[in-house]
């Protein structure tokens, strides 16, 4: 295993997408600290922020407070990154496959336009995360994140296709303008959920303010999500899913767009279907 | 007409006479009397009088109320109890609609009431898809109604030099757009940059607080005609003439449309363009930072 020690906290934002198994895997150490950063304008050696330790493979851990370290793992196909503490700006954006774990909170981004891998973040996320950059037509099109702790706005900005998953409250803009996927909301959201939504499926196990274009259309279990219970499973997540864990109710829209997404809200044992 | 957000008659007093409502066209000979005023508000504010129709929202609700808007024009049905907490009924957001359909050349002015509330950026979208979307019908336009300062020019000269209007980043020598990330605000509230040049612009006194107090940490360069908030917290300020009083240049109307400025006094400071031609000279006898000639980046 890598590991990488942060030993300077940059004084701006650092860029390091070499931070990523594709580009380490198969190098000597030397020649992965001589990896080149962007450091504002100026391209410095990966050594001048971190000590490199330990045998060269897919698997790499990084240590220290990187929430000013951007873009690490960005298009990784495979291995795994662990960052031990926070981590900045578009982690796993593009991703490809593998694993990205997070001790500590993410920025912003994480895992924006991903089409494949798990990322998962212990504490909370920034906004955007699955999003599509501006001016792009799709956000993530595949593979999970499981973020622990809250996240921030427009989580799931246009995305085609994946899951995302939010233990915590999520900020206005949830699943804005989704296209496809599925949105987990465990701990529920602020405003404007599903807003300009065209297809894709968001569940909250809390109830939610809706916006006005948004129809309510029957109160059901639905049997995909059992599908979905069995995947989450997993990776340590249950939902309810079963008749006797109560029912959801189901909310399609935004009509304004219009769209044929859907809202799936859980009401509990009180209002289960008969 | 739609002002939505905005209240000229105090923010832009020549708006309504000069460009906008009371002006006589080709197609409206009549000026005033041709055109349908609505001013969609929080507060019934000294617009409202000159309004033909005053429709007043509960703050906040902008994204609903506009959301719901768009749902109609496309006949579409919307949920009537959500909507009644925008603080307006169904049948007010349809004859508003049809208002909006019967017109020959519609138009919206947003402004920072809308723009800069909860919702910031998706408001504005919101309107300008709204425009969109109603050229189905007739023509539409949306335009916002900026604030104080050349905002505006900054824009088109972003635009035409970079293709981004704001929040560019140019460090890896070409430009990269990501409003959140590299606009002024974030930059400044996360603490990201460590210099600041200020120029026609006062964020010592409009930003918010943690912006503020990262602005006084790092060494800022204010370029200002006179004493700002900004400038209390730089550590330079150059005072400059006054722009299209005491020195020429450029200034960009709402609508874009340039207006060159001649000057009518003489002022013993400089102008911001010569401060700026000084400091891109004085810069530029510095050796330039180029991968591999400062021997800690040879990669």
């Amino acid at each position: 295993m890598l590991k990488l020690t942060l030993k300077q906290q940059p004084t701006v934002p650092l860029e390091a997408e070499n931070i990523s198994p594709d580009v380490t895997a198969g190098l000597a150490n030397d020649a992965i600290r001589a990896l080149h950063v962007h450091h504002g304008k100026r391209m410095c050696r990966l050594d001048e922020f971190f000590d490199v330790e330990g045998e060269t493979s897919d698997d790499l851990e990084i240590h220290g407070d990187a929430s000013r370290v951007k873009l690490i793992g960005r298009a990784m196909t495979r291995g795994r990154i662990k960052i031990v503490g926070n981590a900045g700006m578009h982690l796993g954006a593009y991703m490809k496959g593998g694993t990205i774990e997070v001790t500590g909170n993410a920025s912003d981004w994480v895992g924006a336009e991903m089409t494949n891998g798990l990322i998962r973040i212990a504490g909370n996320s920034g906004g955007q995360a699955g999003a599509a950059y501006r001016g792009s037509l799709a956000g993530m099109k595949g593979g999970t994140i499981i973020i622990g702790g809250n996240a921030g706005l427009e989580v799931g900005m246009r995305m085609k296709r994946g899951i995302i998953v939010v233990k915590g409250l999520v900020r206005d803009f949830a699943g804005l303008q989704m296209k496809g996927g599925t949105l987990f909301l465990l701990g529920g959201a602020e405003i404007r959920t599903g807003a300009w939504m065209f297809r894709g499926t968001i569940v909250s196990l809390h109830p939610l303010k809706l916006l006005p274009t948004f129809a309510a259309s029957c109160a059901y279990n639905p049997s995909f999500l059992g599908i979905y219970a069995k995947h989450l499973a997993t990776l340590g997540i249950s939902i309810p899913h079963e008749a006797k864990d109560g029912a959801y109710h189901r909310y399609c829209g935004d009509s304004s767009v219009p769209g044929h997404g859907e809202i799936l809200i859980w009401k509990g044992l009180a209002t289960s279907v008969p | 007409m739609i002002y939505w957000g905005g209240n000229p008659a105090e923010c832009h007093p020549r708006h309504f006479t000069k460009y906008s409502l009371m002006q006589k066209g080709k197609f409206t000979p009549n000026g005033r009397k041709d055109r349908t005023m609505v001013l969609v508000d929080i507060r019934e504010t000294p617009s409202a009088k000159a309004a033909d129709l005053f429709l007043q929202i509960r703050p906040g609700k902008d994204f609903e109320m506009l959301s719901a808007l768009r749902a109609i024009v496309k006949g579409q049905r919307v949920n009537e109890e959500t909507v009644a907490e925008t603080g307006l009924t169904v049948a007010q957001l349809q004859d508003l609609a049809a208002q909006m359909k019967a017109a020959r050349f519609g138009i919206i002015f947003f402004g920072m009431g809308l723009s800069m509330t909860r919702g910031k950026h998706m408001n504005s979208a919101q309107i300008l898809m709204l425009a969109a979307e109603m050229n189905a019908f007739t023509k539409f336009v949306a335009m916002p109604m900026r604030g104080h300062g050349n905002v505006t020019g900054a824009d088109v000269v972003m635009r035409y030099t970079t293709g981004y209007p704001f929040g560019v980043n140019l460090c890896r020598g070409y430009p990269r757009f990501n409003p959140g990330e590299f606009s002024t605000v974030d930059l400044l509230v996360r603490g990201d940059n460590d210099a600041c040049l200020v120029l026609g612009a006062d964020p010592g006194a409009t930003m918010p607080q943690p912006a503020i107090d990262h602005l006084a940490r790092i060494p800022t360069i204010t370029l200002d005609p006179k004493v700002t908030h900004t400038s209390r917290l730089s550590r330079v300020h150059i005072t400059t003439a006054v722009t299209g009083i005491s020195a020429p240049g450029t200034a960009y109307r709402m609508d874009e449309i340039p207006l060159p400025l001649r000057p009518a006094l003489k002022s013993p400071y400089p102008t911001d363009e010569e401060v700026v031609r000084r400091i891109r000279q004085a810069v530029a006898r510095r050796p330039a930072w180029l991968p591999g000639r400062n021997g800690k980046a040879a990669i």
